[in-house]
């Protein structure tokens, strides 16, 4: 596969340099084959979708389904009703915090997430805490940015029920380590508490079959995994998704609507209220192809563990560099890397390194917490993708030690 | 004394021998770094302006009529842009601070720090400078009015409009998040007030900063604040001037 070839964005250059895109945690690049079926869809199947009984509208309603069945089966969920389509992660942690808590949170419950957590999955959880009178509870992470699943099960004895959901990262979009999170699910489960997994950074770099990991639900982002914006997945357990009441109300989501009573439409549509980004949802059929493409390339991934490894290796090197997420096993790190350097400040480097052509991500990076945890109010990432290569990273280390001696 | 104009001349002048951006940085990052720090004891969270990328601490004393700064930045660059604009303003009249322009930076290519998208706190620090200026214009003395509450109400209003989201540079009630201001004779302010968004993180921030600018106002003896969402805050609810500071009309 000319991985290279498949992504058009790649071709460009930044203040005449070439573009090194490594803030692959924030957004990929989205391959030819996306971007061409975005733009034929606007013109082939652009009418709503599940209303009208005409053509184009049943052309548009297929596309949207054939998005569904393809993240489906991706994940390998066990039918079309686990798969609700969203706006994106934050859009499908809401829905969940929202729903969930509505019918399960009371007064004096906990809801239990990790310290290691993206804002879109804090905040929606402090807000059904305060709506219902419960507390958020913290599980830290250590020096290396592991979680302790022994830990997990001290807190969830501890708590004797009070604990109503468990909510934690697949791969935290700092640290870059993959969370052991089939084993946390099985501790949880123990105990009697459901759990919901970002996968906003894991659907991307690990595999994930939901059934084997057994979670109640996993979230993700399209556009972070090669499909538009817009675009998000709600994977829910069959019977949370019937038990939780409907997120909004409109178009689309109900079955009857009287003034005196409306009843809803089954699922997965009760949760889609008003219409949809079908376009968006469509071109997960493209997208998801193209990862499976590259999941199943073993040059790919021989190429990601190098780049990985390199800059493992080569980033320490440089005088007062910290990297922060350093799991004991070097297979549960993905090519992420979140860094501080001694004497330059990540916004500085940041904005040298832009000058440079690499696109490079600093601040605070919506995990204000976990900075706090480590120290520091703002951090340095790069984060890669299979299209990224070992020469981009090589230049990348010579172009960070020249902007750190810029700086100090 | 040279004039803001003379003086952003100069620094025109100074980058024109810079032939690309290397040697541009390499520049602000020695300003940043001979830049006389704030003291210590004003690096306090009165003087704290706040982005997303990079903090940025600003003080200002008035002597013999004419401004004096003092300012900081965890960030280097950022710093050195600050030192550029402080060289410019520093020792002025605040009558002449506010009818100066940035235009100068424009000049010699730092336009792009100044757009709000880069969350470095510059934008919010050359707000923070200019409302520094018209605080502390020589005001003509108002003829008192008979409506105590009335006057103490307008005093309210200028205090929020010292009030600022720290990533966008118009403050709260121009932006039109105060919903609603009660200010009675015996000093009970009540005010209700929304944000832009309802997930803003920073929102106690906001909140506690409209308590505290109201609580100082001479006069107020108590402030309450509500929160609301409801109705929901859109973009309409800004004032003309808003729309054309932030370049929406």
């Amino acid at each position: 596969m000319d991985i290279r070839n498949e992504f058009p964005a790649l071709e460009q250059q930044a203040y005449g340099r070439p573009l090194v895109y490594f803030d692959n945690a924030a957004t990929s690049q989205r391959p030819r084959s996306v971007l061409e079926m975005q733009q034929r869809l606007g013109v082939e199947a652009n009418a709503n979708v599940h209303r009208a009984i005409h053509y184009l509208s049943g052309e548009a309603t297929e596309r949207y389904e054939a998005g569904r069945e393809a993240v489906r089966a991706f994940i390998n969920a066990p039918a079309r009703e686990n798969i609700v389509l969203t706006s994106g992660t934050t859009a499908s942690v809401n829905l969940v915090a929202t729903c969930f808590c509505a019918r399960y949170l009371r007064a004096g419950d906990r809801i239990l997430i990790s310290e290691a957590e993206h804002h879109s999955n804090i905040v929606p959880w402090q807000l059904a805490c305060e709506r219902h009178g419960a507390s958020l509870e913290v599980l830290p992470v250590d020096e290396a940015g592991e979680l302790s699943v022994e830990e997990l099960e001290r807190r969830l004895s501890a708590a004797e029920g009070c604990i109503k959901l468990l909510a934690v990262t697949h791969i935290s979009n700092i640290l870059g380590i993959v969370n052991p999170v089939a084993e946390i699910v099985a501790v949880a489960h123990k105990h009697g508490v459901p759990v919901l997994v970002d996968g906003a950074q894991g659907i991307v770099h690990a595999p994930v079959d939901v059934q084997a990991l057994d979670s109640d639900f996993y979230v993700f982002s399209g556009h972070k995994i090669y499909a538009p914006t817009g675009t998000g997945v709600l994977y829910g357990k069959r019977e949370w998704l019937e038990a939780m009441p409907p997120y909004m109300g409109g178009g689309e989501m109900v079955d009857t609507v009287t003034f005196e009573k409306t009843t809803y439409a089954p699922l997965p549509l009760k949760f889609e209220a008003g219409t949809p980004n079908f376009t968006g949802a469509a071109c997960f059929v493209p997208a998801l192809e193209c990862a499976r493409a590259i999941g199943e390339d073993p040059a790919l991934q021989d190429a990601q563990r190098a780049m990985r490894d390199y800059l493992l290796e080569e980033l320490p090197k440089i005088d007062g560099l910290r990297l922060y997420g350093t799991p004991r096993e070097k297979a549960h790190k993905i090519p992420l890397f979140s860094f501080t350097v001694e004497g330059a400040f990540p916004a500085d480097l940041a904005q040298i390194l832009d000058k440079m052509g690499f696109a490079v991500r600093s601040g605070h990076m919506c995990a204000e917490p976990l900075l706090r945890r480590f120290g520091q109010t703002s951090m340095l990432r790069a984060s890669l993708a299979p299209y990224n290569t070992l020469a981009e990273c090589e230049a990348f280390v010579k172009a960070l030690r020249r902007a750190v001696n810029m700086l100090r | 004394m040279k004039t803001i104009q003379e003086l952003q001349a100069d620094i025109v002048d100074e980058f024109s021998v810079f032939t690309d951006w290397m040697d541009k940085y390499e520049y602000l990052i020695e300003l940043g770094k001979g830049m006389p720090l704030i003291d210590e004891k004003d690096k306090t969270d009165d003087h704290l302006i706040r982005g997303c990328q990079s903090r940025v601490w600003l003080s200002c004393r008035k002597e013999d009529g004419r401004l004096h700064f003092a300012a900081d930045s965890d960030a280097i660059i950022t710093k050195g842009i600050i030192s550029l604009l402080l060289k410019v303003y520093d020792g002025q009249t605040p009558e002449d601070i506010l009818a100066a322009d940035e235009g100068f930076l424009e000049q010699i290519g730092l336009k792009e720090n100044l757009s709000p998208t880069r969350a470095n706190g510059l934008v919010s620090m050359i707000q923070t400078i200019k409302d520094y200026a018209a605080n502390l214009r020589e005001k003509p003395a108002e003829a008192p009015r008979a409506d105590a509450s009335r006057d103490l109400q307008d005093d309210v209003i200028a205090a929020l409009r010292n009030v600022y989201d720290p990533e966008i540079p118009v403050n709260v009630y121009e932006l039109g998040l105060i919903y609603e201001i009660q200010a009675e004779p015996d000093g009970q302010v009540f005010i209700k007030m929304t944000l832009t968004a309802p997930n803003c993180p920073i929102a106690d921030e906001v909140v506690a900063q409209v308590q505290e600018a109201v609580a100082d106002v001479p006069g107020v003896k108590d402030v309450q604040v509500e929160l609301v969402f409801e109705p929901e805050w859109t973009v309409d609810r800004m004032s003309e001037e808003a729309k054309l500071e932030l370049g929406m009309l």
